[in-house]
Parts: C-alpha cells; sequence; structure tokens
C-alpha cells in the first residue's frame, strides 16, 4: 500500500529538517504513538505504536532504521515490527523529500506500508483504508506541529 | 483455542457499563458471542473480562408503544426472537423477513441484534434495513443515556458511535405506514452476504405516484449508507414513467455506496451489482401494493 501526502508548512527548509529529527515531536505527530526513544542517534529509533479498529486492537513496537539522509533534503526510514499476540507485522518504508516554496517549505511524504499475519484477515481494501487515515493524521499533525510557534514548541 | 477470561454476570446497565470502565481495555460486553469468541479463538481480540448482557432483566423485550407509535427492540433480543416475535411480524413484518435469513440457525439462535449491530461487520444485514426505518438507536451507561439516529451510528467497518462502556439497551423503530410497502434483496456466494439493499417505498393514495423513498445499501463497503441522491431522483415521479429514473438512481446508488475490493469481489462488479439489486428491490416493493 502506497501513500503520498504533500504537506506545505510555513517554516523554512533548515526548520523542518530539524524537527525530523526530534523526535519528541515527530513522536507526537504519530498516530498511536506511546513511546519514542533514539537507540543510535541518527542511526536508529524505537517506538511503541497503538492502534484500533473496533475490537481489533494491534500494539506494535517499531524497530525504525534511517538508510539514508541528504541534508537537509531528504531522508529514507524503514520500519518493522509484530504484534505477538496477534500474530501481525508491520512493514513500511518512509521517504520524506524536502523542498522550498517561496517563503514556504513542502515536505513530500512518500510511505509503503505492508500488513501480515492474522490481521489480513480484515481484508486489504479496509486495511489500506485505516493506513491512509493514518497517514492523512500524521500528515496533518506534522503540519500542526511545524506550524506551532516556535516559543511555544521549544516550551514542549 | 479460545484464551482464558473472567465472566462478570451484571444485573443492571449501569453495573454492566461501570464494570467495562473498570477493567478498560481488558473488558468488552458480551451478548450472543458469535462474533466475539470467534475472533477472541482467532487470536484477533483479547479479553480477560467479558461483562454478560444476557443477565440483565428486560434487555431482550421486544414491545410497541401504541401512544408514541415507536417499536422498542431490546439489545439482547436474538435474531430468532426478531423472527418469530408476533409483535415484529405484526408491526415491521420485513424486519421479521430480513431476521430469517441472516446467517444460519445456530447464528441466529443466540446472535442478538445488539451485538450485530454494535460489531458492526460490514456483511451485515439488519443495519441496513434499520436505516430505511430511520432507527434510533438508545445507548446507556452509568453516566448517561442517549439516543443516536442510525444514520450516524455506523462509522465504518467495526466501527461505530458506541464507547465502550455504553450498552446498546434498543433499537427504536417506526413501523411504515399504510402506503408503504419494502423489500430486501442481498445475495452473496460465502456465508456472509456480498451485498444487500433495502428499499421502502411510499406510493401516494391513488399509488400512481412516488410520495418518498428511501434506499440504503450494505455489505459492499465499510458500513452500510442511505443513498439519499438515489431517493430524491425517484420522489415525486409517477410510477407509470419511473423506468428511467429508476435506472439513473440505481446507478447513482451504485456510485454512492463507496463500495470495496475484497474477497467478495471487486468494487466494480459490488457497484454493477448495485444497479441491479437497486431496481429489483424497487420493483419487488411496488409489487407489495398489489
Amino acid at each position: 500500500m502506497e501513500f503520498d501526502q504533500d504537506i506545505t508548512v510555513a517554516a523554512s527548509p533548515e526548520y523542518v529538517w530539524a524537527f525530523l529529527w526530534d523526535i519528541e515531536r515527530m513522536a507526537r505527530c504519530i498516530p498511536g504513538c506511546q513511546s519514542a526513544r533514539t537507540v543510535i542517534a541518527g542511526q536508529r529509533y524505537e517506538a511503541l505504536v497503538v492502534e484500533r479498529v473496533g475490537p481489533f486492537k494491534v500494539q506494535i513496537p517499531l524497530d525504525i532504521e534511517v538508510v539514508e539522509v541528504s541534508a537537509p533534503v531528504r531522508l529514507r526510514a524503514r520500519a518493522s515490527g509484530r504484534d505477538a499476540g496477534m500474530g501481525s507485522g508491520l512493514q513500511m518504508q518512509l521517504d520524506l523529500a524536502i523542498s522550498p516554496a517561496g517563503s514556504q517549505t513542502v515536505l513530500r511524504v512518500h510511505s509503503n506500508v505492508a500488513v501480515t499475519g492474522r490481521l489480513a484477515v480484515l481484508g486489504h481494501s479496509m486495511i489500506a483504508r485505516k493506513a491512509g487515515e493514518i497517514m492523512t493524521a500524521f500528515a496533518q499533525s506534522l503540519k500542526r506541529e511545524l506550524e506551532q510557534p516556535q516559543a511555544d514548541a521549544a516550551t514542549l | 483455542m479460545l484464551p482464558p477470561f473472567e465472566l462478570h454476570q451484571p444485573d443492571d446497565v449501569r453495573t454492566a457499563s461501570a464494570l467495562v470502565d473498570r477493567y478498560g481495555d481488558a473488558a468488552t460486553f458480551y451478548a450472543g458471542g458469535t462474533e466475539l469468541l470467534l475472533i477472541m479463538k482467532e487470536g484477533l481480540a483479547a479479553y480477560r473480562h467479558l461483562i454478560d448482557l444476557k443477565t440483565i432483566s428486560g434487555l431482550s423485550q421486544i414491545t410497541y408503544d401504541e401512544d408514541a407509535g415507536w417499536l422498542s427492540i431490546g439489545g439482547t433480543a436474538t435474531h430468532y426472537a426478531l423472527e418469530r416475535h408476533p409483535v415484529i411480524r405484526r408491526h415491521v413484518p420485513i424486519v421479521a423477513e430480513v431476521e430469517r435469513g441472516v446467517a444460519n440457525l445456530r447464528v441466529r439462535s443466540v446472535g442478538t441484534i445488539g451485538g450485530n449491530l454494535c460489531f458492526a461487520e460490514p456483511h451485515a444485514d439488519p443495519g441496513t434495513l434499520f436505516l430505511t426505518f430511520d432507527a434510533e438507536i438508545d445507548l446507556a451507561s452509568h453516566e448517561e443515556t442517549r439516543a443516536v439516529p442510525i444514520g450516524q451510528f455506523f462509522a465504518g467497518a467495526f466501527e461505530t458511535a458506541r464507547r465502550p462502556h455504553e450498552v446498546l439497551t434498543c433499537i427504536r423503530v417506526r413501523p411504515w405506514g399504510p402506503h408503504t410497502r419494502g423489500a430486501y434483496m442481498k445475495f452473496g456466494m460465502h456465508e456472509r452476504p456480498t451485498l444487500g439493499v433495502a428499499l421502502a417505498l411510499t406510493l401516494d393514495a391513488g399509488r400512481r405516484g412516488i410520495e418518498d423513498v428511501r434506499v440504503a445499501v450494505g455489505c459492499v463497503g465499510p458500513a452500510p449508507v442511505r443513498v439519499g441522491d438515489a431517493e430524491a431522483m425517484l420522489t415525486g415521479r409517477a410510477l407509470s414513467e419511473i423506468g428511467p429514473h429508476l435506472d439513473a438512481a440505481a446507478r447513482v446508488a451504485g456510485d454512492a455506496a463507496d463500495a470495496v475490493d475484497d474477497l467478495h469481489g471487486s468494487a466494480e462488479y459490488k457497484r454493477e451489482m448495485i444497479k441491479v439489486f437497486v431496481r429489483r428491490a424497487f420493483h419487488a416493493a411496488a409489487a407489495r401494493f398489489s
């Protein structure tokens, strides 16, 4: 399942680039993210993501690996994890590209998401729809977080 | 294998609701269990506490309030009870007719109408039919009670407006008037329906003109939907000249039903089938006037 989001934010490319490495603020933008931590700065991170569809609750500890860095324009990462209880896995490739647009910045988010295991019983269309909702919420949160007054953001 | 759980059997809704609040994500309500126990056995959901609603007195009652003109169907009434109950058969016979076609006898004997609506499995019949009645869903907790129009109840596949600690206490249905007839038509190749179309047709006293039409489509997408645009294309038309308008409305219904690809068929196939079944349901409802 592939998703594309273009997020135009009133901030400089450098500010957006710095934001991508702020794990606390990034974690706040990921729907269902319960916790996140740095394993090796700039290389590996861990996050716990909990998502629910009706009675189906998925709890996935994600290993996130940064695979390409071209400051301040591109960041590629891959994430994978497995809900042991539900016997379902998630693999995700994330490609973030930053480009200036006048006084604003466009953050292009491309993601490729695969869900495996018992969760697939929900059906591909249902999962794709939910994943699309999550990616849209992620993009909206990113925009909101990025456009917060910087003084406010610094105090969070 | 079904994982171990503690079964709580409260006497009233307030206690049941408070128990879900107390145990949080580890608890859920249990009525017929025809869906819940299956997903627990499959390991798709895990609850250490099941709050049995069947021990709550009066929650399975089916009554008709003459003054209000409402039929009240208790949340733990089984499909079989709806199929057989004299109040249902007298005031809303199409509900009995549809319930007779739900799943199989084993499911109908223990599965409840409240469980069916709250589980919101997309491939289900009753929700689609109740949309054509503009039914209201009563939800109660230990904090408050509220009524939700069924059009606002289904939020998506397996998701509804019900909060985790709210019990669906009853579905309130106003029977159709003397100039209304309805039909529910479905088909499927698997155990669950691929498509369901409910249609309620109201004619004028002379039975020549269409006063009102309600069209609901279910099973093809995340949740059943009313198709207001299709209804508007039929309302006010003469029955004798309905052909082209019905074709156009059926096309609109096919496009508006939010069909998705799944094991039951492609979205494109479902859209085509909706067109066919909207037309069939209309003609079936119209034939019931003669």
